[in-house]
This record gives C-alpha cells, sequence and structure tokens, in this order.
C-alpha cells in the first residue's frame, strides 16, 4: 500500500471553487442573504491558509522558543476577541478576562500534552506546539463564549431568584452559582458530545488529515484520543476560570446585580 | 426606642437616571412605616436602595444606631430585609422553598425550624398538604405568603414589604396582617410597608413617609 500523500495541483484546488458555487447558488435561490459573507469567507480560507502555509513552513525551520510563545499568544489573543464578539447576551465585556482564561488554559493542558505526552525533540518543536495549541484553542474558543453568553442570559433569567438569595443574606457567589454551573455546562456539552461520538458519527479532522496524509490509521487514533482528551480538559479549564473571573462582573461594589442584568436587553 | 433610620437617602429613577429623590425617615420597634406615593414616585426603588439591592447616591441608614457602612452587606441584607413584590421561587417541593436560606445562613446559629414553618402556613390559611407540592405550581397568591413565610423565618429585624398583599383576596389579607401585627409586637422588629389598598390599619402602631412625586430634573 502506498503510505504518501497524494498532492493537490493548482487546478484540482480551483475545481474546488465549484464546491462554494453550489452553497452560493442555494443561497440566493433561497434569499438567505448568505452570498456575500460566504464569498468572503471563501476568500479568507484560501488567502489566511496560504499564508499560514508558508509561515507554517518558515517556523518549523527556524523553530525559535520565542517566536512560538508569541505566535502562541497572538492566537490566543485573535481568540480571546472573537470568543467576545459573538454573544449577543453580553454587553462591554472585557476580553482581557477572556483571553486570560484562554492563555491559562491552552498552556497548563497544551504543555502537559507536548512535554509530557508527545515529547518531542526539542520539547518546543513548532510542527508540534503550534498545530496542538491551535487545536486546543479552536475548541476553547468556542466552549468559553457559550459559557459566557449562557452566564449572562442565566443571570437574566434568574434575576428574581439571585436577588431573593442576596436578600437572605448570601454572597454574590452563593447567589450566582446556580448560573456559574449551568453556564459551564453549556460551554462543555458539545466537547461532552464530540466525545461520545468520536469515530462513530465523526472521524475528526485531525484524524482524517494524518489518514489522508498516509499514516498508518492506529497510530492516527492514538494521537485522536490524546487530542480529545486535552480539549476537554482544555475546554473544561477554561470554561471555569472564564465564569469564575467573569460573575464579579455581574455585581456593583456593595454587591447587588448591576441595573443591565435587571433591564431589558439593549 | 429608635430600631432603624434613614438619612438622606438619595437615588435616581429611570433608565437614564432621569429623576433624583431624597428620602429620610425613623422607625420606632414596633411600628409600620407606610410608604405612600403615586405610582412610579420610586416607592420599590427606595425599599431595594434599603436592602442595598441598588445603588444609593448619598445617605446612610442606622440599624440600631449603627451605620450600614459599619455592618457587612450580607449581614445587612439578612437584618434589613426585603421581600420583593414578585416573589422568588425555586426549584423544588414548598418545604426545600422554607428552607433554601439556611443552606447560605449555613455559618450562623440560624436553623431552619419546620414546625414554626408549618405553624405560620396555616396561620396564613395555606393548606399542609402544599408542605411537598412543587412550588412552581403554586398560585400567585400561595407564592407570596410562601415567600413571606421564608422571610419572616430568616428572622430580620426590618421587614421592607412591597405590596405583600396584592395578589391576595380579603381573608387571607386579614391572616397576613394578624401574622404581621403579631411578629411586630416582638422586641426589636419594625417594618416599610408598600400598599395600594389601604389595608394595613389593622396594624396597631402606623407611621407615614410620603415620597415627593414631583420630578426634578
Amino acid at each position: 500500500m502506498d503510505h504518501s500523500t497524494i498532492p493537490i495541483s493548482n487546478l484540482q484546488l480551483a475545481f474546488s471553487v465549484l464546491l462554494i458555487l453550489i452553497s452560493g447558488a442555494i443561497s440566493s435561490l433561497l434569499k438567505l442573504g448568505l452570498l456575500k459573507p460566504l464569498l468572503w469567507g471563501s476568500v479568507r480560507t484560501f488567502i489566511q491558509l496560504t499564508l499560514m502555509g508558508y509561515a507554517l513552513t518558515y517556523l518549523f525551520i527556524i523553530n525559535n522558543l520565542w517566536l512560538i510563545l508569541v505566535i502562541v499568544t497572538l492566537m490566543c489573543y485573535i481568540a480571546s476577541k472573537t470568543a467576545v464578539k459573538r454573544t449577543p447576551n453580553v454587553p462591554n465585556y472585557p476580553s482581557m478576562l477572556a483571553f486570560f482564561s484562554l492563555l491559562a488554559s491552552t498552556f497548563l493542558v497544551g504543555s502537559i500534552v507536548t512535554g509530557l505526552i508527545i515529547s518531542p525533540e526539542p520539547w518546543y518543536s513548532a510542527r508540534i506546539v503550534i498545530p496542538i495549541f491551535g487545536m486546543i484553542l479552536g475548541n476553547s474558543m468556542n466552549g468559553i463564549a457559550l459559557a459566557l453568553d449562557r452566564l449572562y442570559s442565566e443571570a437574566r433569567s434568574r434575576s428574581t431568584e439571585i436577588e431573593a438569595l442576596l436578600t437572605f443574606g448570601a454572597t454574590p457567589w452563593e447567589a450566582i452559582r446556580p448560573s456559574l454551573r449551568e453556564a459551564v455546562r453549556a460551554g462543555m456539552t458539545p466537547t461532552i458530545n464530540s466525545l461520545m461520538v468520536v469515530g462513530l458519527v465523526s472521524l475528526p479532522g485531525m484524524m482524517t488529515g494524518q489518514i489522508l496524509g498516509g499514516a498508518d490509521p492506529q497510530e492516527a487514533v492514538r494521537y485522536q484520543i490524546v487530542v480529545m482528551l486535552m480539549i476537554s480538559a482544555a475546554v473544561a479549564i477554561g470554561c471555569l476560570l472564564l465564569v469564575g473571573l467573569s460573575y464579579k462582573k455581574l455585581f456593583n461594589k456593595d454587591g447587588a446585580l448591576e441595573p443591565f442584568i435587571l433591564h431589558s436587553r439593549q | 426606642m429608635m430600631l432603624f433610620r434613614f438619612e438622606g437617602i438619595t437615588y435616581t429613577l429611570g433608565l437614564r437616571q432621569e429623576r433624583k429623590i431624597s428620602v429620610s425617615g425613623s422607625l420606632n420597634e414596633g411600628f409600620a412605616l407606610i410608604v405612600r406615593g403615586p405610582s412610579g414616585a420610586g416607592k420599590s426603588t427606595l425599599l431595594r436602595v434599603l436592602a442595598k439591592l441598588q445603588t444609593c447616591l448619598a445617605g446612610e441608614a442606622y440599624l440600631e444606631e449603627k451605620s450600614w457602612q459599619e455592618i457587612p452587606v450580607t449581614t445587612w441584607r439578612s437584618k434589613v430585609h426585603y421581600l420583593s413584590q414578585k416573589p422568588a421561587l425555586f426549584d423544588g417541593t414548598v418545604a426545600e422553598n422554607l428552607a433554601r436560606p439556611f443552606g447560605i445562613l449555613a455559618g450562623t446559629k440560624k436553623q431552619f425550624d419546620p414546625n414554626l414553618a408549618a405553624r405560620l402556613m396555616k396561620e396564613l390559611l395555606l393548606p399542609s398538604d402544599l408542605w411537598d407540592q412543587d412550588a412552581r405550581t403554586l398560585s400567585g397568591g400561595e407564592a407570596a405568603r410562601l415567600a413571606f413565610i421564608r422571610s419572616l423565618l430568616i428572622d430580620p429585624m426590618v421587614l421592607l414589604l412591597d405590596e405583600p398583599t396584592a395578589s391576595l383576596d380579603e381573608k387571607s389579607r386579614c391572616a397576613f396582617y394578624e401574622v404581621l401585627s403579631r411578629w411586630l409586637a416582638q422586641p426589636s422588629k419594625a417594618a416599610l410597608l408598600i400598599s395600594h389598598n389601604n389595608d394595613f390599619r389593622e396594624l396597631s402602631q402606623l407611621a407615614y413617609l410620603d415620597i415627593d412625586s414631583n420630578p426634578r430634573r
């Protein structure tokens, strides 16, 4: 059996544009108004990934620890900005808190995986670190966005209960705890669902990539197990950190609910 | 004896904080202070401010001559206790709802007294078979009385009651005031009360506080 990658030529890559035309046709036929974001998204995919391809080649060659750290921190920053942007229930959220949660959870879990489990030579090998950290970030970004949005919407819908608990003499932490639990649960649910069905419903992207790249499926499976568990750990830590850091934003200095939680959504 | 006093309590009303109100008042042991004023005058907001549920721009409140700045906010809220017009219900049975505050007050001496709770339920004309019923299935009037009982069980010194009888019928309203006046007759108890029904005359010791209804811009 031939274990090498089958390369995609420029012409073959151009054929993939046909696929956008299909989704574009559906969009314009049903007037979904998605044509523009679809085209823009496709253009961005081509540009971002092409640039990333060059950047990665370069990064892998020079393999400098500090450069890798800068890149990974920058990735965390972009992920935190993105996570905070699409949360309709959350006004004026300081993205620093999201950045810190992502940075801490990604570095903690990422270091365990690269240092302890995969242990490449050298330990900060860009070929391992960047894709691993990227996978962690992509998943925790979605996790914390869900958790954050749920935290605020829970606080809104439970404001009567939260205030009642405060009048009983509860601290903000005691009053918000049921909402925190729901928020972390919401952030972790997609990850747990994917743990349940992996291999049955979906072959995850990384494993698929390795198999298409000619790797032995059993090798790919081992990597994928590590990746799945690492993602669930990172999402859990990220969500927990985020809600733990964020819940104080819902209360004023007297420990009462902020008015924006009690009013209608702006 | 003076139990509760507030001076120059200043707060704003409206989403854009367009109206500013300043109120003072004092309350002797055993008295009920009736807060009067037209709808939207800021009566509920006053009670919420006094319970430290809403920001106060200026002024100070004193419980037994001790300023609210010297008392931890959680202690303050359990002593100067606000009962919302919208009764808060938690998942679980009526009994679990009544015991809910004591999960929080675990560090204190206060403990849930099921006998007292059952007695209050009876006095407020709630049938005893409600005890194990899901609290989310209660009617408006039942829920209001449940929340009132829960507030009494916390054993506050000052009750801030925001239209407590709004959803009660004539009979349970009478029962409510009987329970309240008996509670006020205990040492170191007082209440602030908002009511649109003028039904509070059954209370023996009354004082009045009128809130300025002129919008000051």
